[in-house]
Parts: structure tokens; C-alpha cells; sequence
């Protein structure tokens, strides 16, 4: 796992709890050309953001999956 | 569903109004016994210094002059009706009199009231039978009494002060008796308005533990209905609960849960449409 994607995850499971993993190699398999999670870059983020507001939203409060949206965009 | 009286919110709510009752009450007693003393003080104060004041407005070599039979007297008359004027001065006067020593007794020589009502007024020379032990000192220097004293006239608290003559010497003193339901009513004055205030302060604080104790057990079924809705299989929900206090901390916890939930129980085939 690279660090950035180690970044993302240990976000994302604040918001999604231990599913998050899974739940992002679903998002960048399936809406980034299946890329695998372990393997994203920092140039990934904001795409990958879009779709964690969009299908964190499904999941979890719009409002809560905007900011961990907008937290996953701004990691360096 | 829980009963009322099971209710955290009931419980949080009745054991604060119990400890602000009883820390109010506590304060209430404190502050009305201090205050009673106070109000005490200050009307032995008041005696003291107001009989003084009458005090070196009698005539002493007059005084000293009256003797028994002598009620109808231009010189008994002129002090009655000074002492009489005095007394109606002031609401908060009952009696006001002068008196002698005469021999360890003490006697009456001038009432303000003598031959004005037709009470049992005394007239001069007639003994006091119970005189207190402050009223022997007012023949040295101005004194009141420190507790009400009781006798056929009433119940009051008294000051006196001694009336001295041309040469200096004591020839008397002046007495000054004040209603005890005038000290009590002070007293009950403020008592009420420590009492509303109190009441004021339980009513408000009771108002805001309840909005508290509400807005926190309105949070807890929220995330009890949440709960028990994922218990039974539904994983449709969302927490919407947004606080910053541990309520919130739970919330956030507890919608990591979920979504995790979700997450895991999310069909393959939704996650191909994903």
C-alpha cells in the first residue's frame, strides 16, 4: 500500500468504520478504470473524491460525506 | 418504551431540581437567619440611637420637678404632649415615656398617652413591676433591649436613654417601645423576597435542565430507534445527530457502525453497479 493510499484509508475509516478499505477498492475498481487502491497516486485524488461524495452520500449523511470527500482531496 | 419514570431525562431532571432545592433551601435558612439577626441589629440600632435623640429633647429640671398628683400640671401636660408628638411622628413608635429611679425600683413619670386614651395609661410615680435589666443600664448610657419583651401592654422590643438635668445628672430616662410585628414583618419582607427569588432561580434552573436533559434523551432514542431498526435488518438509515459533546461522539461512532454495516451487507450485485 502506498502512503497516500494509506492516508486515504486511515480518512475514510473514520467516516466508514473497517469497510472502508473495502469500499474504496470498490470506488477505484469501478469508477477509475479499475485501478487498484493500493496503487493510487496523489493526481487520483480528486477523482477519487467525487466518487466518495457521491457514493459516501449513499452510505452516510450527504453533509459527512462532502467533508470526507473534501479532506481526502486536500491529503498531500 | 421506556416508562417516564424510568426516563433518564426524568431522573437527570428530578435530581437536579433535589440538589438545587436543597442547596437553595440551605442558602434560603443561612441568609434568613443572617438577615434576621441583621434586621434585629439594626432596629436595636435604631431604638438606641432615637431614644437619644428624644432624650436630650426633655427638659430634665422639669422632669426631675414632677411628683405624684401632678398629672394635670402645665409642666406634666407640656412633656406629655411632647412625648405624645414624638410618638405620633413615626409609624413604627408604639409607646414612648419617661421614668425614675426610686429607690431599686423603677417608676413611671411621664406617658405619652396619659389622659389621651382612656387605656390603663400610668400616671407618675406608678412602678414598673418587671423592669429588664437593659433598662436599669439606660439611666448610664443609651441602650436597647435584646430580645422582645413581654408585659401587659404588648409584645415589644424597647430602647431607652437617660435625661439628664441642667447640672448633667441623670434624672430619668426616656423610653421607646416598637411594635414586635413591625420587626417581624421587616423580618418576613425579606424572607418573602429571598424566598421568590429562590423560587425564580429553581423555576429557571428547572426550565433549563429539563430543555438539556430533553435535547440529550431526544438524541439517545434517536440512536436507540437507529439501533434497533439495523437490529433488524434495515440498513437504510442515516444518524443525524450532530453535537459536541460525548452524545456526539457516540453518534459518530455509532455511524461508523452503519455505514461499515452497509457496507458489508451491500448485495454483489450492488457492488457491481457501484
Amino acid at each position: 500500500m502506498s502512503l497516500i493510499s494509506d492516508k486515504v484509508l486511515k480518512e475514510v475509516t473514520f467516516y466508514l468504520g473497517p469497510a472502508a478499505e473495502r469500499f474504496l477498492e470498490r470506488q477505484t475498481k469501478y469508477h477509475m478504470d479499475g485501478l487498484a487502491f493500493k496503487d493510487i497516486e496523489r493526481k487520483h485524488l480528486k477523482d477519487l473524491a467525487y466518487w466518495l461524495k457521491v457514493s459516501g452520500g449513499l452510505i452516510i449523511d450527504k453533509g459527512k460525506a462532502e467533508e470526507m470527500a473534501r479532506k481526502v482531496e486536500n491529503l498531500h | 418504551m421506556v416508562k417516564w419514570y424510568n426516563s433518564i431525562m426524568t431522573k437527570l431532571t428530578v435530581s437536579f431540581l433535589i440538589l438545587i432545592v436543597v442547596i437553595s433551601g440551605m442558602s434560603f435558612f443561612y441568609t434568613y437567619g443572617e438577615t434576621k439577626t441583621a434586621l434585629k441589629d439594626t432596629t436595636q440600632d435604631e431604638l438606641t440611637s432615637l431614644a437619644s435623640v428624644i432624650a436630650t429633647q426633655i427638659d430634665g429640671d422639669l422632669l426631675s420637678t414632677l411628683k405624684e398628683g401632678d398629672e394635670n400640671s402645665p409642666e406634666f401636660i407640656k412633656l406629655r404632649d411632647q412625648l405624645y408628638k414624638i410618638q405620633e411622628s413615626s409609624d413604627e413608635i408604639l409607646y414612648v415615656y419617661t421614668m425614675r429611679k426610686i429607690g431599686d425600683k423603677v417608676a413611671y413619670v411621664v406617658d405619652a398617652e396619659y389622659g389621651i386614651f382612656d387605656d390603663d395609661t400610668s400616671g407618675i410615680n406608678e412602678i414598673y413591676e418587671t423592669p429588664s435589666k437593659e433598662m436599669f443600664i439606660g439611666f448610664d448610657k443609651p441602650v436597647s433591649e435584646k430580645e422582645f419583651t413581654y408585659d401587659e401592654w404588648g409584645v415589644v422590643i424597647s430602647g431607652y436613654a437617660p435625661v439628664l438635668n441642667s447640672k448633667g445628672e441623670t434624672v430619668g430616662i426616656v423610653g421607646i417601645d416598637m411594635d414586635s410585628q413591625k420587626v417581624i414583618d421587616r423580618q418576613n419582607f425579606i424572607g418573602n423576597i429571598i424566598y421568590i427569588i429562590i423560587l425564580i432561580s429553581v423555576l429557571i434552573a428547572g426550565g433549563f435542565i429539563a430543555m438539556f436533559a430533553r435535547s440529550m434523551i431526544r438524541d439517545i432514542h434517536t440512536l436507540n430507534a437507529t439501533a434497533n431498526k439495523i437490529s433488524m435488518g434495515d440498513t437504510g438509515v442515516n444518524i443525524d445527530i450532530k453535537r459536541n459533546d460525548e452524545i456526539g461522539l457516540l453518534a459518530e461512532s455509532f455511524g461508523r457502525m452503519v455505514a461499515s454495516l452497509k457496507i458489508m451487507m451491500m448485495d454483489p450485485e450492488d457492488e457491481d453497479k457501484q
